[in-house]
């Protein structure tokens, strides 16, 4: 979680309605130009947001992928060509979404997205295993890494056998993990049923209008071109 | 649905898409992996399933986890409506099973995953219905075309019944197989 004084920081609900946006011109997209013109829009989006690293990062593989598919893939026999196709249309295509997603995950810690979320009148049953799973996508990552270790210490080998050894440890964590997470969140009030109040200022400024009129314009054009 | 519950489907939603996905990236590489994904993923997530149900024993647990899965598929760019419509549909018949046949109900349980398992066909059924369209599509989002001919060839109409009867099959055995890993781990130490 990167925190930066002099970074704008977007309503989570701006990223969230960005993000369906970009998934709308993703694949609704005609013209090599909206893409790239959205790429580049979304890179000083994120610059702006003090992740710039991240923007560059992506710039890059960005770049990577354009130029295989444009100076390598004529040149490659047939069979490459299907495998990196496959790599370049599709992975290409869901750059847009992937980028603001990262967006999300950098600058948007859990507690705001579950904020915003409650403000659109999301259920709660919702919103709570939602927060959670987000928040146990990079927990199953570190899970993984110990139970590979675990598996190699004790030299289990075998597809399936290797398989049955990674589920059910990651399963028992699962469950150990969420008693554990219910006992905290039962601890801090999560079942006082009264309207909950937040320290957090969460409104939609003049920039999220902007991000929100130019998303607009992104897919209109999408949609025209 | 008390806290404990909300949190034990949100942390079974993360596994049974994390799943997911090593599947669909495995079915990036050939349409035939695409094709088979239904059936594969209705094997493998067998025991998530059974270890949800045998834990959350209340109504919605099931359409909680394939709404926050549906949610997630949408926010990484699988925007297909034909997915969502069958996962929701999916679910929806998988609860119905659950509240007639008791939660508590190993048969039961086992049939309403197998109709779970077939909300994911929605995933390759855009091949079948709109085919014309979605070769066009592939192709004129810079597709080679063989990649596109090699896809019609492989699926002909029959596949598709064949996709689904695999799925609701091996969906029986992803179920027992579930059932027996359950019995074999989970009982003995006192987890369910």
């Amino acid at each position: 979680m990167t925190e930066h004084s002099n970074a704008i920081r977007l309503d989570p609900r701006t990223e969230l309605l960005l993000l369906l946006m970009a998934n709308i011109v993703a694949f609704t997209y005609s013209a090599p130009w909206i893409e790239f013109a959205l790429i580049a829009a979304l890179s000083i989006l994120l610059t702006c947001c003090g992740c710039g690293k991240t923007a560059v990062k992506w710039l890059l593989s960005f770049g990577a992928l354009v130029g295989i598919q444009y100076i390598v893939i004529p040149i490659l026999p047939k069979v490459l060509v299907i495998m990196f196709s496959i790599l370049t249309v599709y992975v290409r295509k869901l750059f847009p979404c992937f980028i603001i997603g990262s967006l999300i995950i950098k600058s948007t810690p859990v507690r705001f997205l579950i904020i915003a979320l409650s403000k659109w009148h999301i259920p709660q049953k919702i919103i709570i295993p939602l927060s959670i799973t987000l928040r146990y996508f990079p927990a199953i990552k570190e899970e993984y890494r110990y139970i590979n270790d675990a598996m190699k210490m004790k030299k289990v080998k075998g597809g399936l056998k290797k398989l049955e050894c990674t589920v059910v440890p990651l399963l028992m964590s699962a469950t150990g993990t969420a008693d554990e997470l219910s006992a905290a969140a039962v601890t801090r009030g999560i079942e006082n049923p009264v309207q909950k109040t937040c320290i957090v200022d969460l409104r939609l400024h003049v920039l999220d209008y902007l991000c929100f009129v130019i998303g607009c314009l992104f897919v209109l054009a999408a949609n025209l071109a | 649905m008390s806290v404990k519950d909300l949190i034990t489907i949100g942390i079974f939603s993360a596994i049974y898409f994390v799943i997911n996905l090593v599947v669909m990236v495995c079915g990036g590489i050939t349409p035939l992996i695409w094709i088979c994904m239904p059936p594969i993923l209705s094997i493998l997530c067998g025991v998530v399933y059974m270890l949800l149900v045998a834990k959350v024993q209340k109504n919605g647990a099931v359409l909680i986890m394939g709404l926050i899965t549906g949610v997630i598929y949408v926010a990484t760019g699988q925007f297909t409506l034909v997915l969502l419509l069958t996962f929701g549909a999916a679910c929806i018949i998988a609860e119905i099973i659950r509240k007639i046949t008791g939660y508590n109900n190993f048969k039961g349980n086992l049939l309403g995953y197998a109709f779970f398992s077939l909300g994911m066909i929605g995933s390759p059924l855009p091949i079948w219905i709109f085919r014309e369209d979605f070769s066009n599509q592939m192709v004129s989002q810079g597709m080679p075309a063989d990649y596109v001919d090699t896809l019609n060839a492989v699926t002909p109409t029959w596949l598709l019944t064949a996709m689904i009867i695999a799925t609701f099959l091996l969906a029986f055995i992803g179920g027992l197989i579930g059932k027996r890993l359950l019995k074999k781990h989970f009982e003995k130490a006192g987890m369910i």
